[in-house]
Parts: structure tokens; sequence; C-alpha cells
């Protein structure tokens, strides 16, 4: 599904990917971990598109056509969802209406018809009940004075409204305390099937004891160091990340 | 005198001419006033960019031109003019017109036109106190202008204790093909004691026409009055607009404004609040989007007089393309007037780098028993949030009208009356989607 050969990304003539290799199958789940710094954020946000970056690579390709040259919209519609770190806050927008700008965008380039306010409404409820998100939270402005837990399930909604081929979850489960933290992680596992892929990006082991990762990477220094399976996540708790630091140079 | 012909000269050989036929002109203070304005205007002339309340906005175009005082009050063909609602007094270049107006026949309340009104001797003795009272020809050359020469308008005198659930609509539209005209539309308002109304002046124009709206609104608050006072700016796109409204406030009484301005050359829009009671108070909202070469500048004015009064205000100004916007807001805190709170935001977003906004919120407090802030932003379109909405499948365009929108979207949906806000919404869309047009 997602094909990565020699990723660099740079910004400000700073490189932060140098030389990412990286392939991912629909049903896996992919865990790509690392210290602060490693380009772990950078990663995310060039699958989805941002701008601000210089991406080079021999391949980057989703379903076997590239996108380097796609637009982030485009790579949404086509199936790219970015669980954002800090997701933007936009007042005066209110969260149904963006939820349903978006969805109707994607439904459009399927070929879907466009949903009126009232069904929208209903299919959007019941997704949010499930994620602890009331009438008001839907009502607020995008992200507005929500706390960080509001926002991470915020986030989590989107996704499953979108119903992405390619979830990217970025360090969804920061700054969550465990009754979120299980919230975001069955709204994850929910999203698990043989047509998905999801890579979930985290500093930390502990979102991975409720999302099981069918693969481990570890990004130091722009670079994937070692991947494993699940255990590789145990072993990262257990001894850090300096017994790898020495890898990234080589 | 000199006998140059000064652009202020040929105005006043207009008045020499017309003055018999003006309303009011059977009353000798009516006459008088008339004349002190015209007086006024002449001695003022037109103001220069010299003037610190006129420094960002050159008149000089509408100097240059002679406008003639408007006669053709037949209704050419206005196709976007769809009002339905009630009551209203429809206006065609300043004169009333019956036939599009609808009135409700209610006994306890008198919804006139200013002409109507001074011919009704009562009435007329009313009208004197207030006509004028609250406007200083001496300082303000186009409420001077207006004064001298205003034609019609709405007198609304809302009895005491007197509810008015229905929204007034005052409609004034701007009509011809003829040389450059101008419309002098003068409205009153007095507002009895513990009364309530809602006004909308909406001013419209509908082809590519030159023409001057020189508008001048008096409002009276009676002690713990309520009122909701919309003006909506949608003249021609060649077209000029200046308007002065002047509010005084008895104690306890609450005045929430809302001005908006879509169109029109040069538009600038006078709001004074005189806060002249104690426990009195006062919103002041507006949004202005401009585009092209054109320009909106906004003055305001709050003068705290009494103690315990409160103020808030926001102005947001969206601007594109080579236009320029101007905030000019004043808070003035007078010694008498302990325990104000006052508060003014003056927030702009500019969608093109050669659009200019200049803003100046100024504060003075002649008083230290005050809560006061007031602050400017000027932003651009946020990058990151631009990103986010994109990266949820929502275009470039439409993430930047989504974004404009909610920008907007503090004054747009501080607005109770859903017959103002939804055109609103829809105006805004338009006019969003031809800046994207031209860029």
């Amino acid at each position: 599904m997602l094909r990565i050969r020699n990723l660099s990304a740079s910004v400000d003539g700073k490189p932060i990917l140098r030389g990412l290799d990286l392939e991912v199958h629909a049903g896996e789940v992919h865990a790509i971990m690392g210290p602060n710094g490693s380009g772990k954020s950078t990663f995310a946000q060039v699958l989805a598109g941002r701008d601000i970056y210089r991406v080079v690579a021999d391949e980057l390709s989703f379903e076997g056509k590239g996108l380097l040259q796609i637009a982030p919209e485009i790579r949404a519609r086509e199936g790219i969802f970015l669980a954002f770190q800090y997701p933007v806050e936009i007042p005066g927008v209110s969260n149904l209406y963006f939820l349903r700008a978006a969805v109707n965008a994607v439904r459009a380039h399927r070929g879907l018809p466009e949903l009126d306010a009232v069904d929208f409404l209903s299919s959007a409820r019941e997704q949010a009940r499930s994620l602890g998100i009331d009438d008001v939270m839907l009502k607020r402005s995008l992200n507005e004075g929500f706390s960080g837990g509001e926002k991470k399930r915020n986030e989590i909604l989107q996704m499953k409204l979108l119903e992405p081929r390619l979830a990217i979850l970025d360090e969804s489960d920061s700054g969550l305390d465990i009754d979120a933290l299980r919230i975001v992680a069955d709204g994850i596992n929910a999203m698990r099937s043989p047509e998905r892929a999801i890579i979930v990006v985290t500093h930390y082991q502990r979102l991975l004891n409720y999302v099981v990762p069918d693969y481990v990477h570890v990004l130091v220094g722009g670079r994937i160091v070692r991947s494993g399976g699940k255990d590789l996540a145990a072993e990262l708790e257990e001894k850090g990340y300096g017994w790898l630091e020495g890898q990234a140079i080589a | 005198m000199s006998t140059v012909l000064t652009e202020q000269n040929v105005y006043a050989a207009q008045f020499a001419s017309r003055r018999e036929r003006l309303p009011g002109n059977h009353l000798a203070w009516v006459e008088r006033l008339r004349q002190k304005a015209m007086d006024d205007f002449v001695a003022l002339g037109f103001p220069t960019t010299k003037l610190e309340n006129w420094k960002y906005t050159n008149v000089a175009p509408i100097r240059r031109i002679t406008f003639e005082p408007a006669a053709d009050r037949r209704l050419v063909s206005i196709p976007e003019f769809a009002c339905h609602e009630r009551p209203r007094l429809v206006f065609v270049n300043g004169w009333f017109v019956p036939a599009l107006s609808s009135l409700d026949a209610r006994s306890d309340f008198p919804l006139l036109t200013m002409r109507e009104a001074l011919r009704d001797p009562e009435r007329a003795c009313v009208i004197e106190k207030h006509l004028g009272r609250y406007t200083n020809t001496s300082d303000h050359a186009f409420a001077a202008w207006n004064t001298a020469f205003f034609s019609d308008g709405a007198y609304i005198e809302v009895p005491r204790g007197f509810i008015c659930d229905e929204p007034i609509q005052l409609v004034f539209i701007a009509a011809g093909n003829s040389e450059p005209w101008a419309c002098y539309p003068r409205n009153l308002i007095v507002a009895g004691e513990g009364s309530e109304l809602t006004i909308v002046e909406s001013f419209i124009g509908s082809n590519e026409a030159v023409y001057l709206t020189n508008t001048v609104t008096e409002i009276a608050a009676g002690p713990g009055a309520v009122i909701d006072y919309y003006k909506i700016e949608r003249e021609s796109s060649q077209s000029f607009h200046v308007g002065v409204t002047n509010a005084r406030l008895d104690h306890d009484a609450s005045l929430t404004s809302h001005s908006i301005s879509f169109r029109g050359s040069l538009v600038r829009n006078d709001l004074n609040v005189s806060l002249d009671g104690e426990g009195s108070r006062c919103t002041l909202n507006g949004l202005f989007v401009v585009d092209g070469r054109r320009l909106v500048d906004n003055h305001t004015r709050i003068d705290h007089l009494r103690s315990h009064a409160s103020s808030r205000e926001l102005y947001k100004g969206v601007l594109a393309g080579n236009a320029e916007g101007v905030f000019n807001g004043a808070i003035v805190v007078h010694q008498n007037a302990q325990k104000t709170d006052a508060v003014q935001h003056s927030k702009n977003l500019l969608l093109s780098r050669e659009a200019q906004i200049n803003t100046k919120p100024q504060l003075e407090i002649r008083n230290n028993d005050v809560r006061c802030f007031h602050g400017a932003t000027i932003g651009q379109i946020d990058a990151d949030a631009v990103f986010y909405l994109k990266s949820r499948g929502i275009a470039e365009d439409e993430a930047k009208r989504i974004l404009v929108r909610g920008f907007a979207g503090e004054i747009i949906d501080a607005i109770r009356l859903s017959t103002v806000r939804d055109p609103l919404e829809r105006q805004l869309e338009v006019w969003f989607q031809d800046v994207l047009e031209a860029s």
C-alpha cells in the first residue's frame, strides 16, 4: 500500500529525514518510535503532504501512485489520513460544519452523494458517542478551547468518519489520562481491518499496550535504525533509545 | 466673502435654490438649523488628510465630483431589492416611496417619515428637542452638509414602555442613470423610557452608477431603553457612502450596534455613542469586507460620561486585493465616569500583500477608577490551519473560505436577526468567490 525508498526531507536547508525506507501493506499496523527530534512528526507530516518540507525520494507511492506531486487534499481524498499531534484551533468554524465539509469532500471524490446536515448529524453523533464526544463539543468551534484529550478524541472521530485506507496517528497518546487513552486506543483498534493500514507514531510504548503493532520501527536521526516485532517496543521501554542512537551515524 | 468657486460654494448655491422645497421649510427652527449647518459646511470645506480624523481617508474623489441633489424618486429597476419584511420604510435616493413601504397601522406606535412628522405640530415639538442635538455640524463637514440638505428619512418615536418586537426596516435605495447625484437621508429615533426596538438600516445600490449617500442617524435612548441598531451598507461599487450615527444613552439604557460594510468605492462610517447616564451600556460590533481598490473607514467614539457604564467593541476587517481599511476607535472616559468598564478590539485579516489596514484604538482616561482594555491585531490566513483543512480533503479555496467565514463568524454569529444574518452569510460567500476569481 505504501512504499518508501530513500526518503529525505529538509526544512530551511536543515535535513530531518535522511534516507528512510519503509513498506506498509494493507491490514498491517506499524509503530514508528524514536526519541524527540528524530523526525517522527516530520515523517507523518510529509506523508500527509505538508508543503514546508523539501522532499526527495527514490520512491514514495501509495497504492502504486507516486505521492510527491500530489496535493494534501487529494491525498486525503485518496485515503490518507493524519491525526495531528497538535490539532489546529479554528475559531468561528463549528466542529460539525468542518466534519461535514471534510466528509463530503472525500465522498465527492469517491463518487458518493453528499450527506445533508440531518443525515450527517445522525452518523456523526453515533461515532462521536463511542468516543465520549457530546453534542456540545460537536457544535463548538473546531478545537477551540478543547482540552488536550478532547482534541485527540476529535482527531479519532475525524478518522472514523473519513474511513481512510491509511491512517497515520502522530502522538495520539500524548497528554492523555488512562481513560482517554483507552478511548483513543479502542477507536484505533476499531479501525483495524484487512483493507486498511495504520501507522502509529509515538515516543512511548504506552499506547502500544492497547494497540498492538505488527511491526515496530525505530527512527533515529531521520533514518530507521532498527525494525522488529512488537517485542521491540518493550525492549525500548526498558532500555531507552540511547543504545540505538550510535547507529544513526553509521 | 470670497467669490472663488470652491467645491463647497457649489453646494451653497444648490442650497440657496432648493431650500424652499426641503422638508420642514415652514418651521423657523428647521430653517435656522439648515442655515447654520450650511454655513458650517462652507467654513469647514471638505476634510483633508491633514486632519487627524481623515488622515487615511482622502475624500478628493468626492470633492472632485459635483453631485446634484437627487430628484428622481422613481424606482427604475432594483432586482436585488427584495425586502418583504415589515414594518418597513423605503426611500429611493433619499425620498420616501410609499408604494414600496409597508406600515403597520398601530395607533400606539408612530412610524413616520421625517417630512410627515415635521408637518405635525405636536411631533415637530418633540423633533425640535432632538434633531441636530447629537450632531455637531461645526466639526464634521459631511454631517453639516447632510443637516443642510436632508431630504427625508424615518422618524421613530417609541412610547414609554413600549416593546416593539418587529424589527423596523429602513431601506435606502440609490437608483438612477443620470449625472452623479447625492442622497441625504436623515433619521431620528427617540426611544422612550423602558422601551425596546430593533432598527435595520440598509443602504443598497444596484448598478455601477456614481452617487453619494450622505446619511445621518440620531438616536436618543431614554432611561432603560434597549435598542438594537443594524447598519448594512451594500452600495454600488462606484458609489461613495459617508454616514454618521450619533447616539445618546440615558441611565441604564442599552445600545447594540452591528455595522456591516460590503461595497462602495469609498465608505466612511462614524459611530459616536455618549454613555450619558449611569449604568448605560453599548456593544458595538463591526464587520467590513473590502476588495479591489476600495476603501472602508470606520471611526467610532464612545464617551463614558457617567459612572458604572460599560462598553464592548469589536470591529473586524477582511481586506483583499489593493483594498484599504481604517479603524479608529476612541474611548474617552470622562472625569465623572467612575467604575467604567470598557473593552475594545480591532481584528483584521489581510488576504493579499497589497491590502492595507490602519488601525488605531485610542483610550483616553481622565479618571482612575476604571477597567479598560483595548487591542488590535492584524494577521494573514494561518498556513497551519489551511494545511489542517486540506489534510481532511478540503480544497485550498474552500479551506480559505471556511477560515474567512470563521474569522467573520464572531460578528455574524452575534447577529440575532436571521433576516439579517442569513443574507449576510450568502453575501460573504459571494464576495469571497469574487475575491478568489480576481486573484
